[in-house]
Parts: C-alpha cells; sequence; structure tokens
C-alpha cells in the first residue's frame, strides 16, 4: 500500500456510508445498462436481467471488496471484535465482574510488589554514577564473633588514600543523630548527622545547592564550628532565607556557624542502614553534616574498629576484587606498624561491598520472597479464570461449531476468544495499575521501619511495562488455553446434541490438573507464611529475660560541651531522682545503650591474668534489673555505697565463660587496666537483640564515668502514653535545653525492632489467604461445574442405587489425584524455601510438624466448606428428572 | 508498483493497463462503457465477473492515475465517468515500454530455430 494509497483510505473513513451509497447506485447502473445490453441482442426482460447479474458476478462480494479497499480492514475486525467480545461479556455479568475484580486485584498487587522491589532493590542510589559507590569494611579475626567484618580503622584508610590507586576518592565518616535548635530557648529537636571527612561530598558527587564544603583546615581545627545543613532544615528553620549562610545554630547545645546547604533531593542512608549490623530503628533523616578530622592520629593501629565508616568512589573501570586484592597487600603496612603482639598474619583483610547493597541487602531475601508470594497469588487466580473460560468455551462450542462450518477459519474463531479475553484483562490490569499507584502511596507509612528507601517509592515506566508484562502473561494464561480448544473443535461432533457428557474427556482432566496447580501454589504459600507466622509467635512471646510491660525509655543526649562529666553526673542524679518521685512510678534506672540495638560498647574482658573475651559494657544506675524485672542470681544489685568502690556486675553468660570451673562472685575482673569486684551475677536476658543468643554483658555504675548518651528506664503503674508525656515534661522541668531524641514505650520498642518480621509475616499471611480462597473457589466452580455437565451420568447412579456416600466419592474422585499431588508438592517446595529464607525465621525449621498439621486441618475444613454444596446438589438429583429429555 | 495480492497478480496488472489505455484512446467512460470495450479487446479476462473493474478502477484512483466525476450519460441516467490523469499518461508509458522490452525478448527466445 502506497503513501497516497493509506491516506486515501483514511479519507475514506469519513465517507463511508456516502461511498457505499455511491457505489450501489453506480452497481445499479452498470447491471440496467448490461441488462438494455442484452435485450437488444435479443433476451427478454427478466433473462437479461438474469444474464447482466451472472455476468457481473457477485454485488455483495464487489461492494465488500470496495469497502475493505476503503478502510483498514484489520482494525475494522478488531473493533466488531471488541464489541462483540463486550456484548458477550455484558450477557455473563458473574463471570465478568469476578474475572475483572480478580485480575485487578492480583496485577495491582503484584505491581505495588514490584514498585517496592524496583524502589528498593533495583533502583540505583540516587547519586552520579552510583555504581561506583562502595563502603570498604575490615575483617577483623578477633572480632569473628560480633560481626564477620566491622567499620574500618580511620588510620588504615589514610594508608589506602596515600597508597591505593583504585580509588577516585575515600571519606571517613560516622553517623548518628544530634539535637537542633536555634538558640537556647527553643526545645532541641532531634535530627540525623553525618560527621564526614571534606571528602565526603567529593566522594557523593554532591555540590551544596548555597554555599560550600568544608575546608581541610576547618576540619583540623574544630574552631569555629561548621555544618552544612539540608534543604529541608533550612526550609523549617530559616523559612528558605539565603542569608542563612553565616547564620550559627546550636548542635547538641554548641553553636555551629552555617557554611552551606545541601541541594533539595539529597539522600543519606540513617545509621540503622549504612552498617554491619543493620537492625530495625525509628530514626530520623540526616539533616546535619558537620566535619571530621582528616588525620586521625591520635586513634590506634589496632582498635577502634566499627566506630567509623569508610565510604569510597572507584575510579571507572576498576573491580572490586582488584581494589580489595590492593587493599590486603596494604594490610602487611598495617600490620608492621602495630605494636608487637598485636595480630597475627592473615587475621586482618579488607572486604568491600557496593553501597546499595550495605543499604538494602538485608532486604534482598524477603522482598523476592513476597515477590514470589504475590505472583503465585496470581497465577492460582488466573488459574480459576482459565478454567472459568475453559467451562464457558465448552458450552458456546455449539455457536462455535456453527461459524466453523459456515466457513469461519480456526484463526477467526481463536480471534473472538481472544478478544473476549483481552477486553477482560484491558479492563482488569488499568483497574490494578490504579489500584497500585493508590497503595504505592501509602506503603511508606507502613515499610519505613521494615525497608530502607521507601520514602521514595513510585509507579515508574519499569514499573508500568512491568504491569503490561504481567497483564500479558496472565492474558495468555487464562485465555490461550480455553481458545486453543476453539481451534480443535469439530463441527460434527459438537452439533450432535450430546448433553448426555458434555465436555471432552481430556477438557476435564486438564481443569482438574489446573486445579492441582493452584493446590499446589496454595499449600507452598500457606506453609510459608505459616512458618513466617510461628517465627513471629515465637519472637513475640519467648522468654526475653526482662519485663517489657509498662516501661517508657526516654534517650537524652547530653552535649560534650555543655555538659562536662561533673554537670553530667548531677543531671542524671537529679532527674532520677525527679522521676522516682512522679505519681504512679514504681522505679525508674539509668543506662548508656538502647535495648535490643545489637551488641554495642564491646571491650574485653578477663581475669587478671588469663585470656580475655569480649563482652558488652553498659553502665547503669542502682535500680536497673529492678525496673526491667530481671533476676539476681547471685549477689545483689548496685546501690549506694559502691559509688567509691570499684565493683561490677555480670550476667550468667559471662560467669559461665570467664569463671568456667569456679563460682565468680566476689571474684576480680581486668578491665581498661582497672581490677572490679563481682558483687553480683544478673540472669541472661535478650537484651541485645530477640533472636540472637544472650551475650557477655558487664555492668560498671554509670558514676564512674556519666554516659552523655543516656536511656532512662521508668516503670510505672499508669498508662504508658500517660507516663510518655510525664517523663518527657520531668526531663525537660530541669532543663529545657538538652535533646531528648525520643520518649517511648518498650513494648513499642520491641514492636519497632519486629518491624520487618512483622511486615514479611502480614503480607505473606494475606496473600497466603487469598490464594486459599482462590483455590478453593476454584475447587467449588470445578465441582459445581461437573454436577451440571454430568447430571445425566449422576441420575444414571442414583437410579441403580448409589448412595449419597457414593456419590460424593464418584464427584471427587478425580480430583484426589491432583489435589493430593498438589500437597505433596506444595509440602516439598516449602522445606526448599524454607531453606533458603532460614535467616528470615526464628525457632520454625521447614517442616515444622505444627505449622504442617494447622495447614492440613485448615485445609481440609476449607475444602470440605467448598465441597459440600456441589456434593449435596449432586446427592440430592432427580433421577426421572435427570434422565429425561436432554 | 505495490498491489495487493488477493487473485493472480498478472490478472489484475493487465486489467489495470487496460483500463488505463482505454481511458487514454477514448477519453471520458464510465464503467459499463470500460467493461464493453475490454471485453471487445480480450473477452476470457472479464467475462463471468464485470464487477471487477470497479476493484481495478479503485485502485487506479487510489494510486492517482485516473480521476472520476459525475455526470450524465447518453439517454439522461447519472453515472459515474473515469478519466486518466497526466500521471496515469506517465505511467501507461511506462508500462508500455515494459511490455515491449519483454515482448521483445520473448520474441528474441521464442525465434530461437532448433538446432539439427
Amino acid at each position: 500500500m502506497t503513501m497516497r494509497a493509506f491516506f486515501d483510505r483514511l479519507r475514506s473513513l469519513f465517507t463511508r456510508n456516502a461511498s457505499r451509497n455511491e457505489t450501489r447506485e453506480e452497481f445499479e447502473t452498470h447491471l440496467d445498462f448490461l441488462a438494455q445490453h442484452f435485450e437488444r441482442q435479443g433476451m427478454s426482460p427478466s433473462q437479461a436481467r438474469i444474464a447482466a447479474l451472472r455476468q457481473f458476478g457477485n454485488t455483495t462480494l464487489h461492494q465488500q471488496q470496495l469497502t475493505d479497499m476503503r478502510s483498514f480492514p484489520a482494525l475494522s475486525n478488531l473493533a466488531r471484535d471488541l464489541r462483540f467480545a463486550a456484548r458477550r461479556l455484558r450477557k455473563s455479568p458473574g463471570f465478568t465482574i469476578t474475572a475483572i475484580l480478580t485480575l485487578a486485584l492480583g496485577i495491582g498487587a503484584s505491581t505495588a510488589i514490584f514498585s517496592i522491589v524496583d524502589g528498593v532493590l533495583l533502583k540505583p542510589l540516587a547519586y552520579r554514577n552510583s555504581g561506583q559507590l562502595v563502603v570498604v569494611w575490615e575483617r577483623v579475626r578477633a572480632l569473628e564473633k560480633i560481626a564477620p567484618y566491622v567499620g574500618a580503622n580511620p588510620r588504615h584508610e589514610e594508608l589506602w588514600r596515600n597508597q591505593a590507586n583504585d580509588f577516585s576518592d575515600l571519606a571517613v565518616l560516622q553517623t548518628g543523630a544530634v539535637g537542633v535548635s536555634l538558640n537556647n530557648a527553643d526545645h532541641p529537636r532531634f535530627v540525623g548527622q553525618v560527621s564526614g571527612q571534606p571528602s565526603l561530598l567529593e566522594t557523593l558527587d554532591i555540590q551544596p545547592a548555597l554555599g560550600r564544603n568544608f575546608l581541610a583546615q576547618e576540619a583540623e581545627q574544630k574552631s569555629p564550628n561548621t555544618a552544612i545543613i539540608s534543604w529541608n532544615l533550612w526550609q523549617s528553620l530559616f523559612h528558605g532565607d539565603r542569608n542563612a549562610i553565616g547564620k550559627t545554630i546550636l548542635l547538641g547545645n554548641v553553636s555551629n556557624t552555617i557554611i552551606g546547604i545541601l541541594p533539595k533531593d539529597f539522600y543519606f542512608p540513617k545509621p540503622n542502614e549504612l552498617t554491619f549490623l543493620p537492625h530495625a530503628a525509628d530514626l530520623p533523616a540526616i539533616d546535619v553534616i558537620t566535619p571530621l578530622p582528616s588525620r586521625f592520629s591520635n586513634l590506634s593501629w589496632d582498635g577502634d574498629y566499627g566506630d567509623y565508616i569508610v565510604l569510597g568512589r572507584l575510579k571507572p573501570g576498576a573491580t572490586i576484587e582488584h581494589a580489595q586484592a590492593q587493599l590486603d597487600t596494604f594490610s602487611k603496612e598495617v600490620l608492621r606498624r602495630m605494636p608487637p603482639g598485636g595480630m597475627e598474619p592473615g587475621s586482618l583483610s579488607t572486604y568491600i561491598q557496593p553501597m546499595k547493597e550495605v543499604i538494602v541487602g538485608k532486604s534482598t531475601r524477603s522482598l523476592w520472597l513476597l515477590f514470589a508470594a504475590v505472583l503465585s497469588v496470581l497465577l492460582i487466580a488466573c488459574v480459576n479464570l482459565a478454567n472459568a473460560q475453559l467451562a464457558r468455551a465448552i458450552a458456546s462450542e455449539r455457536e462455535s461449531a456453527v461459524r466453523s462450518a459456515l466457513g469461519a477459519s480456526a484463526w477467526s474463531l481463536l480471534q473472538t476468544s481472544l478478544a473476549e479475553v483481552s477486553l477482560l484483562s484491558i479492563v482488569g490490569g488499568a483497574i490494578g495499575i490504579a489500584l497500585a499507584c493508590l497503595a504505592v502511596r501509602a506503603v511508606p507509612a507502613y515499610t519505613h521501619l521494615a525497608l530502607a528507601r521507601t520514602e521514595s517509592l513510585a509507579v515508574n515506566p519499569r514499573v508500568i511495562a512491568f504491569s503490561l508484562l504481567i497483564t500479558l502473561g496472565s492474558t495468555v494464561l487464562f485465555g490461550l488455553l480455553p481458545s486453543l480448544r476453539m481451534l480443535r473443535i469439530r463441527p460434527q461432533q459438537a452439533l450432535q446434541n450430546n448433553a448426555r457428557s458434555v465436555g471432552s474427556l481430556s477438557g476435564t482432566k486438564l481443569r482438574h490438573w489446573l486445579i492441582g496447580l493452584q493446590i499446589f501454589a496454595c499449600s507452598t504459600l500457606l506453609l510459608v507464611s505459616g512458618l513466617f507466622t510461628r517465627s513471629l509467635i515465637k519472637l513475640l512471646t519467648s522468654d526475653k529475660g526482662f519485663s517489657s510491660q509498662h516501661i517508657v525509655i526516654a534517650e537524652v543526649d547530653l552535649g560534650y560541651a555543655a555538659f562536662p562529666s561533673s554537670k553530667r553526673l548531677a543531671f542524671e542524679n537529679a532527674v532520677l531522682d525527679h522521676l522516682r518521685s512522679l505519681p504512679g512510678v514504681d522505679a525508674a534506672a539509668l543506662v548508656n545503650a538502647p535495648l535490643l540495638n545489637g551488641e554495642s560498647n564491646i571491650d574485653p574482658v578477663g581475669q587478671a591474668q588469663g585470656p580475655w573475651f569480649l563482652a558488652n559494657y553498659r553502665r547503669i544506675s542502682s535500680g536497673y534489673f529492678n525496673v526491667l524485672g530481671q533476676r539476681i542470681v547471685e549477689g545483689r544489685d548496685f546501690d549506694d555505697r559502691d559509688r567509691t568502690a570499684n565493683n561490677i556486675l555480670i550476667s550468667e553468660t559471662t560467669a559461665k565463660t570467664v569463671f568456667p570451673y569456679q563460682g565468680a562472685l566476689g571474684r576480680q575482673l581486668k578491665h581498661d587496666g582497672k581490677l572490679y569486684t563481682i558483687i553480683g551475677i544478673v540472669s541472661d536476658a535478650h537484651n541485645t537483640s530477640l533472636r540472637a543468643n544472650p551475650v557477655n554483658m558487664v555492668y560498671i555504675g554509670s558514676w564512674e564515668n556519666p554516659p552523655s548518651g543516656n536511656f532512662f528506664l521508668v516503670r510505672g503503674s499508669q498508662d504508658t502514653t500517660l507516663l510518655t508525656d510525664a517523663v518527657r515534661k520531668a526531663i525537660w522541668s530541669y532543663d529545657p535545653t538538652v535533646t531528648i531524641a525520643h520518649v517511648t514505650s518498650l513494648d513499642s520498642r520491641i514492636h519497632e525492632v519486629l518491624s520487618s518480621e512483622r511486615l514479611e509475616t502480614t503480607i505473606l499471611s494475606a496473600f497466603g489467604a487469598s490464594a486459599l480462597l482462590l483455590a478453593l473457589l476454584g475447587i467449588y466452580g470445578t465441582l459445581s461445574y461437573s454436577v451440571t455437565t454430568r447430571r445425566q451420568e449422576i441420575g444414571v447412579r442414583i437410579a441403580l442405587g448409589a448412595t449419597r456416600s457414593n456419590v460424593c466419592r464418584v464427584m471427587l474422585q478425580q480430583l484426589l489425584t491432583p489435589l493430593v499431588a498438589g500437597l505433596l508438592l506444595g509440602w516439598l517446595t516449602s522445606l526448599a524455601i524454607g531453606r533458603a529464607v532460614a535467616s528470615l525465621l526464628y525457632g520454625a525449621a521447614p517442616g515444622d510438624l505444627t505449622v504442617t498439621l494447622f495447614f492440613l486441618a485448615l485445609f481440609f475444613l476449607a475444602s470440605a466448606a467448598a465441597t459440600i454444596f456441589p456434593c449435596r446438589q449432586a446427592a440430592t438429583i432427580n433421577p426421572t428428572e435427570a434422565l429425561r429429555a436432554d | 508498483m505495490a498491489r495487493p495480492e488477493e487473485k493472480s497478480e498478472v490478472l489484475q496488472g493487465t486489467l489495470d493497463m487496460m483500463i488505463l489505455k482505454t481511458l487514454h484512446a477514448l477519453g471520458s467512460l464510465h464503467g459499463f462503457g470500460i467493461a464493453r470495450r475490454i471485453e471487445q479487446l480480450s473477452e476470457d479476462v472479464l467475462s463471468l465477473n464485470e464487477g471487477t473493474v470497479y476493484t481495478s478502477l479503485l485502485r487506479l484512483q487510489q494510486q492517482g492515475w485516473i480521476r472520476s466525476e459525475w455526470g450524465s450519460s447518453e439517454n439522461n441516467r447519472r453515472a459515474r465517468f473515469y478519466s486518466i490523469t497526466a500521471k496515469g499518461e506517465k505511467q501507461l508509458l511506462r508500462e508500455t515500454e515494459n511490455w515491449q522490452r519483454i515482448s521483445a525478448v520473448i520474441g528474441r527466445v521464442l525465434a530461437l530455430e532448433r538446432q539439427s
């Protein structure tokens, strides 16, 4: 077709009717002339007319050919098919609505989950060439029990910076949080903070939107104190005033001059995301950057692991393996500089990890699991629709047979069936995408604790492409199979009014095995979600070793400058007294580290002579164990006499580790060069992590070295929300300028800690429930349909004396094999999956008996419900009615 | 020259060319008139399917080689008259040259004597 012809066709679309009339007139004229021509040759008028028509040919055919040349036949056929399909669908509203809803929910859920997978795992970080950004960890053999790799020592990093040539930039940083205020009158607000060397912004390839980066000298001297703040903080504190550069803000009650504002889209991972010990915590976004000095000559070569993070940008073309190998050769140089007897060769090496992997690595497994789960639900839904569509196809077999007999090609029969399916998919898919867009907007509120990078989820082109792909896939799955039956229509067979047993044997078998497939997917999903549920229940109900009810934790940061050691002690004593005097408060105490935040403050512990072990140190006030309800197994808690003595408490595990053969009470421990006497042994508790086993704990009195980060624990008999407010007021009434990071109840802290487990379990269970529902609908639908199509057969059986149970058995017989096969395969698959995600589970091994039995019970109960009605229907068939005419 | 394939391409091409030639030689004609002239030229092509001339006419129109307008016939019947355009004349010339070249070659091939 040439261009000219194409445009002619296009133009003709608008003049269709007129052209048709004109052509008809032309043909009439031609036929009249032809008839006259034959009359002149001697025929009678009627003979001439017949001869003219015969000579002219089939007018309708000619007219159709002309119409085809004046339009786009393919398109108009498509339009006709779609209109026809719409009409047919309107006639069975039940099927249509169910199909559209099922598709919309399935496609919507899959799209939503994929947009989470995309936003968290697949999307590159928001930095230029973010694939080059890496974190350099160190593997320290002595610390292996704590973590396989830890934050690097900054002095080692200096060496790398000077000698390694695979990196274009390296920067040392620390993440944390700080209280920000404009002046001493405001309560400081708690924001995230990064302390980084001046090379940090260069490594990330970020320019301040206003102002400038730190200079090397500023980082060294630390005076004047400078800071770069985020766009959001600038807007909320200074309302976007451009003269904010040069103004001062208080960071931890210390005055800092603002030298720069970060760009609006600045992003930096939170402290619990960029770490070697990921854990869930409700932390504020990073709003402040302060400088770190470039030289760390006051740090040792062996030690200070885990306190800093080394971020680097690889040069284009450099690989991680090569960079790592190169850095490892410097380890020898590092070991050489350590004090003798420090570390053996081979006990120190590096581990370079891409930055994105550091941030999202821990969520990878669970997100892909959720993704697989939602696709299984979609699969089950599509099989349901395929079965329903198959049934409809069988029901309309006569229509297709007639069309086939009249000359319709197999392809055109397929076209009508595909048109129906496509219409359902288009509508269902469109609604699904719309639902996904809504869901994605609501998701971050639920997932911001469990997943990193969920602040910027969006339905982007990649997600839409995925959505279209699965819509297409669903269409093929639930539309193609029944449509293929169309191709095998044998008109004669179908036209025979053969109602005795409608539907070929192979068709029924296919439908039953599809049910088997559904049962397989459903049971896998339910068993896996059962494992997660059991795991979560265990986490929530297992004995933590301490009581979390009615306890409020208040985190208070005392800035170094405003609160030197003496002032800190006074502050802590005064606040504790005040808290203890509040109405409804039973006990109050202090500790220098948060609960359930992983291991921290790790130092060696051991007897005066002898081997040393690693332990978590905590500085506590007296009454700490009383607040938490931890039992003191031997000895006593701290009290006032301990303020002048060097006394210490240890946990049961520490006692067993350091003193395996004797009792520990009364013996001495060495820490930081001093000897301490053990005055009490306290019971083990899950105070660093709910999942890990209790670790070595050592408790020192906080009066010795009052901490700057204080966690006040208050147990009261009143409602924790009231207590929370009371505690906050009490602390600020003593000094309104201290930064209260947050005040929450211990129960909600536990809730927070389990946020990813809760997310996984909730979503998997929701999918499992949907899968079960869909599978049961499938079974019910298939059985109902069987009853209808096998009416006569069942009628005969009943007439011949079959009992109710016989009939039921007959009905279910064909389903039994696929069902059992599906359950078995599902169980085996759940074992495999359980093993693959074992790290996500707790106390629930794959193949867990309780879960399996529970699932089987649930499944049989539900199947019984689904099969009862069809069976009853079958059993109450009146034989004489059924055997009457078809 | 692109044409849709439904029937024999040669047959369609022949019919199209015959119509062009007819209009070139005899000026403006309506469909019936064209059919009669072609019948005189070659009976086999059109017998029993005279209506196909309209398919050719539409195709020639879409290519821009002929144009049509309504007018009145000898006995004052309203009819559509077709006439060749300048583009059509050029096309006819091109096709004629083509045919002549081909037939010359075939003529030479057929004139080859058996080598005895």
